[in-house]
């Protein structure tokens, strides 16, 4: 086969330095992605890993009080256990839980949770020749498949491939900050502008250069008296992704809603942020006539199939559950 | 000699005698075995469904590191067509011609020094296709429909009439999406040949058969193949043909003249080792308002590959589940430009179960009856199509059992009436009446000096249980220890027998140790027939009985010595006997041989709001006949049961418009996890069977067959909703 240079850096410049020098280089974190892309699929081409594991970017460390900073290569386990995290963050306790297996979320990192790619089978199958992400230009097959588990919201007939984190999801209705840092030195991105919508170049997924990589996740912790909760609906009990997800940080004060941050999983090709329904919940009384119109207005104008029109019904249902089970902690 | 019901080891729960080696990974599979200066093959697959190869260019594969050829239909040498089988032809050849009948076929195969040359060379072949419109859909109008493809269909009584003059006329049409076997060890063929013999190791679940398909299409006697396979990781039916991709790892050993091995990905696992067919059903019941169903009429559609035939016995177990006076079946096979289906766990059984005990369950709803009792009123006391008593039959008692440990009395009628939450709460339950299998047998059994036994047959044990009740059988027979008794199996040099599949292999192989066991005890009284030293000297078979390593004296168990004493002093190492068992039901047996029976009892929760289901409680009891072992075969069943949940809920082989199977991965195609499966319950009923050899009736897929009604029943007593169309995903209860 092709031959594959291997290299596994200790420092963090090093390691961008490695690949910035290199068009044919890739980082590598915890591995699904890039492994199974690259040597299971066929259908990436490096010709040089960057194993980043032994990077110093793991763990976590409270910012001011105010901002919980992730290393990006903390694990999905050790984050699920932090006890910020559990304490203040429940729901993405909850996303991070309800990802992956036991065995992944051990390996998995936080980085790499925000970079993995979609598990698209057409995107990820080398024979299908039409693939705007793979092959831009090409067309998509998924349109005409099956396409149960793809995207109705940011997709259109040229891309629906799924983002299919659940982090992701509480992450976006956090405002969570991405720390970068590339060979033109280190910047800050909302995780909000992270993620590029497929439009007319599915195949630019992110806004990160080559060469620069996730070194921190910045999460700005909601006020303590917010409840959260993140809610994952699929067929299978367990290790699957999303139908749909919901993610919802409520501040409610005498039965009125001061403030919600609402995101959805399963449905977008971006992790979705739902901004019009949060300004509608703001300031109105937290009754389920209010959870419905703002779940209407989340799945405003959706691209569906005949394998995912369900979705647009299961994902405002899924968002009214969440909102109900926080109003009703809540009173 | 010793009657096989008094013995204590029959039906222990011993614990698997190759358990031992297979965690510590000393139990070789058919992927383990290399030899020396062995090349590595990897295959090439169609990208559309149907048409030509219009040109297939190898150039950048041959010239790629390491890669020794590429066989192609262009210099592929002719091949004998495989042989006829007891299920039915050899799969086509996929390099006979330029033809592509599915997507997925085999065009290529490569070979190289090591596996990722192999397949990386793989992915360097260019083949362009005259593509046509590929045929595809159980409904499809276009595809080619044979008419009682398997000469099963039966009649009796007069149906239509039965049914018109009925008070209930019942008339539904059930479908269910393909499912792919998915045993965890991707299936791998070793090829070794030497002087003009081949050995082949081969993830096959029945050796004979793959040895004579292996010789057949080269032109060798059977003599001169050998087959292989020891362990198996899981077959569920799919190790019941030798596949092309076998016959080319042989062909690319011969061509090569040295060792391949060609392993199996995957999502090449979903097109070359076969699946359950989509199938259509539709069936008309007739049944009084008190509960007696008249008549019914089932016809059933499976799929089937272009230019290939599988056997998908749908319809046939339906007229003999009840004791409707009428029964008509009609069997239909659809071809599609689909991989060929094969044998999935209990095939035909499950998909005509689920249509069937749905069915009973809507009946019961129509007329206001408990579905246990409209059970219970038409059961089936002799064999419907013969009038002839059944050679056991304990249904009643699986019924009885299974509500009682379930807790069926207890269930509200009302469809919606149980609830905890925001989860509708169901219960549902279902019967199952599975056909008896069994072919010709043989088995070898020997004792020597040290006592020890050895059992030999050519059968496999797909990680059922079989060199364990095998050593469990020898021992009973032969009055030793388990631990006293090896065992070799899957190796078809070692006596003929049939398939492990159809629920069969249990029933035939048992027939044959008990054969060879009482030949081995004959020749051991033989041997002292006149040896004056003997205090079995004279003696008869019938006289004598074996316990503790010793033939005695069936009335003084003083009298008598061991089997070491016997050989020592005649100055033999080993004492050795064949057994042969034809299972097959004589002419005129005034009995109709059972296979098993069991009652099926599931409780589930649905989320009111958004569809989904959870199975909270399974239960299932079943007459097997006698239980060889307590253990394995309680495994057997809650691993079909577990089958079950997956094609009641999860499982869907899904086809795309250009018939490319878009979940080829166990990351897309779901199957149960750890989390669906709730504590499952098995209890076994009944006694030894009267007709079947040591009184056993197979059980290796009767506890998958009654699951997916009863699951679908408790989805309706849940939430109203009646599911005729499997997997019952949440969007269908939205």
């Amino acid at each position: 086969m092709s031959a594959l240079t291997y290299v596994r850096p200790d420092g963090v410049d090093e390691a961008i330095a490695l690949v910035s020098a290199d068009a044919g280089a890739a980082f590598l974190a915890g591995g699904t992605t890039q492994l199974d892309l690259l040597l299971k699929d066929g259908v990436i081409e490096n010709s040089t890993l960057v194993d980043i594991g032994r990077l110093p970017l793991t763990g976590t460390s409270l910012l001011d009080g105010a901002v919980l900073r992730i290393g990006a290569l903390t694990t999905m386990a050790d984050l699920a256990e932090d006890p910020v995290v559990r304490e203040r963050l429940p729901f993405v306790r909850e996303a991070l839980l309800a990802g992956a297996s036991i065995q992944l979320r051990n390996m998995a990192t936080i980085g790499g949770n925000l970079l993995q790619r979609t598990r698209c089978r057409y995107f990820r199958d080398r024979t299908v020749a039409a693939c705007n992400k793979r092959r831009p230009g090409t067309g998509c097959a998924a349109v005409i498949g099956p396409a149960r588990m793809h995207a109705i919201l940011g997709a259109d007939q040229n891309c629906i491939a799924l983002h299919a984190s659940d982090l992701c999801v509480p992450l976006v209705a956090l405002d969570a900050e991405v720390r970068v840092q590339g060979p033109g030195g280190e910047r800050t991105v909302p995780l909000t502008d992270f993620y590029v919508l497929p439009g007319r170049s599915p195949d630019v997924e992110h806004v990160l250069g080559h060469g620069e990589m996730i070194t921190h996740v910045d999460v700005p912790l909601p006020p303590a008296t917010s409840r959260s909760r993140y809610l994952k609906v699929r067929d299978r009990a367990s290790y699957e992704f999303a139908l749909a997800s919901a993610a919802a940080a409520l501040v409610v004060e005498d039965g009125t809603i001061a403030e919600a941050r609402l995101a959805l999983g399963g449905v977008g090709t971006v992790p979705w942020r739902a901004g019009e329904a949060e300004e509608m919940l703001r300031g109105v009384p937290a009754t389920t006539a209010m959870f419905r119109a703002a779940a209407r207005a989340a799945l405003r104008d959706p691209y569906t199939l005949p394998g995912t029109a369900f979705k647009v019904e299961l994902a405002q249902r899924t968002l009214v559950r969440v909102l109900e089970d926080l109003a009703e902690a809540a009173s | 000699m010793t009657a096989v019901s008094s013995g204590k080891l029959l039906g222990e729960p011993v614990d698997r005698i190759d358990g031992h080696l297979k965690v510590t990974g000393g139990a070789p599979y058919p992927s383990d075995f290399s030899y020396p200066d062995m090349a590595h093959a990897a295959l090439v697959q169609s990208t559309v469904a149907a048409g030509t190869i219009r040109s297939l260019d190898t150039a950048g594969a041959l010239v790629a590191p390491g890669v020794l050829t590429v066989i192609t239909h262009e210099n592929a040498p002719a091949l004998a067509e495989g042989p006829m089988t007891n299920i039915g032809p050899s799969p086509r050849f996929p390099l006979a011609d330029n033809r592509i009948l599915h997507h997925g076929q085999h065009v290529a195969v490569v070979v190289a020094e090591t596996p990722e040359q192999a397949r990386d060379a793989a992915r360097l072949v260019r083949v362009e296709y005259d593509e046509a419109a590929p045929v595809l859909g159980v409904g499809n109008p276009d595809a080619p429909v044979l008419t009682d493809p398997y000469g099963m269909e039966s009649s009796r009584g007069d149906v239509e009439a039965a049914l018109a003059a009925s008070d209930v006329q019942y008339d539904e049409t059930f479908h269910m999406a393909p499912e792919t076997n998915n045993p965890l060890g991707l299936f791998a063929t070793v090829a070794r040949w030497e002087d003009g013999r081949v050995t082949v190791h081969d993830s096959s679940q029945w050796p004979a058969m793959a040895r004579q398909s292996i010789a057949t299409v080269f032109g060798l006697p059977e003599s001169a193949v050998r087959v292989l396979v020891p362990y198996l990781g899981g077959g569920f039916g799919a190790g019941l043909r030798t596949w092309p991709h076998a016959i080319l790892a042989v062909l690319a050993a011969r061509m090569l003249e040295r060792p391949v091995k060609l392993v199996l990905t995957r999502p090449q696992m979903f097109t070359s080792v076969g699946h359950r067919p989509e199938s259509v059903q539709r069936l008309r019941i007739g049944a009084t308002t008190d509960g007696r169903l008249l008549a019914v009429d089932h016809e059933a559609t499976a799929t089937r590959g272009a230019e290939e035939m599988n056997i998908e016995p749908i319809t046939m177990g339906t007229p003999d589940a009840y004791a409707w006076p009428s029964a008509a079946t009609h069997d239909r096979l659809a071809a599609l430009n689909i991989p060929n289906p094969g044998a999935m766990r209990a095939p035909g059984h499950a998909e005509g179960g689920f249509a069937l005990e749905s069915a009973l369950d809507e009946i019961s709803y129509r007329i206001g009856m408990d579905p246990l009792e409209l059970r219970l009123r038409n059961h089936a006391e002799v064999h419907p199509s013969t009038g002839l008593p059944w050679s056991s039959n304990a249904l009643r008692d699986c019924y009885r059992v299974g509500a009682e440990r379930f807790g069926w009395s207890a269930r509200p009628a009302e469809p919606r009436s149980l609830r905890d939450g925001a989860w509708l709460v169901g219960q549902g339950m279902a019967g199952v009446t599975f056909s008896r299998w069994a072919a010709v047998c043989r088995a070898q059994v020997s004792v020597g000096r040290d006592g020890a036994a050895l059992v030999r047959c050519a059968g496999t044990d797909i990680g059922t249980g079989t060199y364990t009740i095998t050593a469990q059988l020898a021992a009973e027979l032969l009055g030793l220890d388990v631990e006293q008794v090896r065992v070799e199996l899957g190796d078809s040099d070692l006596p003929l027998a049939p398939q492990s599949g159809g629920s069969g292999l249990a029933l035939a192989l048992s027939g044959a140790v008990e054969d060879a066991a009482r030949n081995l005890l004959r020749a051991f009284l033989d041997t002292v027939r006149d040896d004056d030293s003997s205090p079995l000297r004279g003696r008869s078979l019938d006289e004598v009985a074996v316990t503790g390593g010793r033939i005695h004296l069936a009335n003084d168990p003083s009298a008598g010595e061991d089997y070491a004493a016997i050989l020592d002093r005649h100055g033999l190492r080993e004492l050795v006997a064949d057994g042969e068992k034809d299972p097959s039901p004589p002419e005129g047996l005034s009995m109709a041989p059972a296979g098993a029976f069991a009652a099926q009892f599931a409780e589930v929760r649905v989320h009111e709001e958004l569809g989904i289901v959870r199975v909270s409680r399974l239960a299932s009891a079943v007459d097997a006949g006698r239980v060889l072992n307590e253990k394995t075969a309680r495994s057997q069943v809650i691993g079909a049961m577990v089958l079950g949940i997956g094609m009641a809920l999860l499982e869907e082989t899904s086809f795309d418009a250009g018939g490319r199977i878009a979940n080829a991965t166990l990351g897309d195609y779901l199957i149960p996890a750890h989390a669906d499966v709730p504590d499952l319950d098995v209890a076994f009923v009944g006694g030894p069977d009267a007709f079947n050899a040591v009184g056993v009736k197979g059980l290796g897929e009767v506890g998958v067959v009654g699951v997916p009604a009863a699951i679908a029943n408790a989805v309706h007593h849940a939430t109203g909703r009646r599911i005729r169309s499997l997997p019952i995903t949440l969007d269908k209860l939205l």
